[in-house]
């Protein structure tokens, strides 16, 4: 299972901090058409990745629309919607409707009410706050991990290897959905959901999102784990690795400023890919009643839709659908830009 | 060959050992104690005991030495929860009052009689539209199904099964909205979420085979084929489809374990009584035997599945080194 992962790519790209110099001092570049010699002074990386970026107006776009979900996911920590999301205004249902009963334009109730007539709107909105909170800490769980373990299995090999590649084997060859929801289900039967965080104010904004979070950031790191080795294995025997050590760099220093940059572009990828996940697992999980309990978020509402839908009630589910629709879309294609963008193997070529 | 296969599987051992391991301590550390979620109310410290009894939750995790040294022989060691989970020996269901395997036998069938006939028509489909978009690469008919591919995979599934059961089943009332019958009566109830599961999953899968049938379509040999006059059809046909098929039978081999497990939201939406809402209900209940034996036996099933993957690729192509 392991003979795949060791370098089986043999692409003869420079390693990044090198490329300028490489292509300058190669004639045969000359000769490909592909290959453009850098005009003045050569683009830095990110710099390039920007304006491939730019160009491309589909990416903008979907650059633009996760930019507003973050925009929104960031406002809605305001204790303001704390308040908002619990107001009643009617007794019940109430369909979208423009005006309130006594003629005002009223924005709450735009997109109807539920069941215990509190605003779709505002609670839909909320859920932004529960996907911020998700993607980014789940992230950060899985992508620490993931990187830790890649860096240290690739790089010093040996016994560590096989144990990490072991951690990995095992953790892969179960179904991806199947662990998270034995973890949430583990986590959640434990009385207190929220074991390890003591603090008050942690408690109040982690709360119910803590098993969704652990079940996903503790099992997710497979995938980037497993690139990030085979990534560290191609780079640590390159000429400029050879070099820093030579300088007398100790490994630590090598590690992170040398090797860690070079693996950046997966860790994005990962990222944003990982995060339409995230938002989408969380619907199953709330289906499955092991999800967030004390806040609306979509796929509460989504959950909650299963018995109205059947009702007439469509407003709640198709607000809540439309959410995670818009964003996964977006992430989505961030997500696919991103790597033609930033995959080293497409450099140079304008596709 | 036989050295290759026999190596891979025993370099699953560790992985299978792993699995087994790992579901132990998550279900035996950190999760609740499961006596007490069945007592209830009502629980006296004496029935506790005697539901802990029935769970097997009073013999010791590892290993037996009480019993080893009661008996004064070596074997009952192994009488603990841990070698009881590596011999795939699990108390029974809470809810059932049965035989975790037996609980399995019944329900399998269900979840294969709607994913088994989802899965070929599936799979045709995918295949069909992948060679054809494929061969028109950069065409309309392509960039339409790249779009619905990427809409469609953005969507949660939940919503697209409820949008189904509410659209067909209550509006249209083409289909019963759920349910589940015995027998011959069980195609009327089927319909409906082998039609939404064949359209949930198009879209993954033909973007997966569109690139694989994409790499293979620019390949020599088509040119050369091509140059000589045969078919433009035919190529696809016999040349393309056949290189293709490597890539198509290895995703058989691993979605075939999955097909007996079923779809947890599907099953559980659709009141169709099968392995995935075996374990959607079985989460609601507690029943925490059931949950830990699923999740075992199914990682279990599709390590080996991948496993048997790696096999056929070495078999079918000669290009894999057995190294």
């Amino acid at each position: 299972m392991t003979q795949e992962l060791q370098g089986s790519n043999s692409t003869t790209d420079a390693p990044r901090g090198a490329d300028a110099f490489g292509q300058v001092g190669n004639p045969t570049h000359k000769a490909l058409p592909a290959m453009q010699l850098p005009s003045e002074a050569p683009r830095s990386r990110p710099r390039e990745v920007w304006d491939r970026f730019r160009r491309n107006k589909l990416a903008m776009l979907c650059f633009v629309i996760v930019a507003i979900y973050l925009l929104v996911g960031m406002c809605s920590f305001s204790p303001l919607f704390d308040r908002k999301i619990n107001d009643s205004l009617a007794e019940s249902y109430e369909p979208p409707a423009w005006r309130s009963p006594d003629g005002h334009i009223e924005p709450q109730r735009w997109l109807g009410l539920d069941i215990q007539g509190r605003s779709v709107l505002w609670r839909a909105l909320y859920g932004t706050r529960i996907a911020l909170l998700i993607t980014i800490i789940t992230s950060i769980i899985a992508i620490s991990i993931g990187v830790i373990l890649g860096i240290v299995a690739g790089y010093f090999g040996g016994w560590l290897d096989d144990i990490i590649i072991w951690l990995y084997s095992t953790v892969s060859s179960i179904p991806w959905l199947l662990l998270v929801i034995a973890l949430a289900y583990v986590i959640q039967s434990n009385d207190s959901p929220g074991f390890f965080l003591r603090h008050e104010r942690l408690q109040a904004i982690f709360g119910g999102v803590t098993t969704v979070i652990l079940a996903m950031g503790l099992t997710d790191w497979v995938g980037l784990c497993r690139l990030i080795r085979g990534e560290v294995i191609k780079l640590r025997d390159r000429d400029f690795v050879a070099a820093a050590r030579a300088m007398g760099l100790g490994n630590g220093p090598i590690l992170f400023r040398h090797i860690l940059p070079n693996t950046t572009h997966l860790i994005i990828i990962t990222f944003s890919l990982g995060a339409v996940g995230y938002v989408q697992v969380e619907v199953v999980l709330a289906f499955l009643g092991l999800g967030i309990t004390d806040k609306p978020s979509w796929g509460r509402m989504i959950d909650d839709a299963k018995l109205e839908l059947l009702r007439g009630v469509w407003w709640q589910a198709t607000v809540a659908t439309a959410m995670i629709f818009v964003l996964c879309l977006a992430l989505n294609m961030l997500g696919d830009f991103l790597r033609d963008a930033l995959d080293p193997r497409l450099r140079g070529v304008d596709s | 060959m036989w050295a290759y296969v026999v190596r891979k599987f025993l370099l699953t051992i560790p992985i299978l050992l792993g699995i087994v391991f790992l579901t132990f301590v998550l279900f035996k550390y950190i999760a609740a104690d499961p006596a007490v979620a069945y007592a209830g109310k009502l629980k006296s410290p004496e029935e506790i005991e005697a539901i802990r009894h029935k769970l097997e939750l009073d013999k010791p995790r590892w290993i037996n030495i009480h019993e080893a040294c009661a008996q004064q022989s070596f074997w009952p060691v192994f009488n603990s929860q841990f070698f009881d989970a590596l011999r795939f020996h699990y108390p029974q269901s809470i809810r059932y009052q049965e035989s975790v395997w037996r609980l399995f036998a019944r329900k399998a069938p269900v979840s294969l009689a709607i994913q088994f006939p989802v899965f070929i028509i599936e799979l045709g489909l995918q295949l069909a539209i992948a060679l054809y978009v494929a061969s028109h690469r950069g065409r309309p008919a392509d960039y339409l199904a790249t779009i619905l591919a990427v809409l469609g995979m953005s969507i949660p599934a939940l919503s697209i099964y409820m949008a189904a059961q509410w659209f067909f089943g209550a509006c249209l009332r083409w289909f019963p909205v759920a349910g589940w019958d015995t027998g011959f009566y069980a195609l009327h109830f089927m319909a409906l979420p082998i039609l939404v599961s064949v359209i949930m999953g198009l879209g993954g899968g033909t973007r997966f085979y569109r690139t694989i049938v994409l790499e293979e379509i620019n390949a020599d040999y088509v040119r050369t084929a091509r140059a000589k006059g045969v078919q433009r059809r035919e190529v696809l046909l016999t040349h393309v489809l056949r290189n293709v098929m490597i890539p198509v039978v290895t995703n058989t081999i691993v979605a075939l374990p999955l097909l007996f497990t079923g779809a947890l939201l599907l099953e559980r939406l659709f009141q169709i009584p099968g392995f995935g809402a075996l374990l959607v209900d079985a989460i609601g209940d507690q029943d925490q035997p059931v949950v830990m034996a699923l999740v075992t036996v199914t990682s279990i099933i599709y390590c080996l599945a991948l496993v048997a993957t790696d096999v056929c690729y070495a078999i079918v192509d000669p290009r894999v080194s057995l190294k």
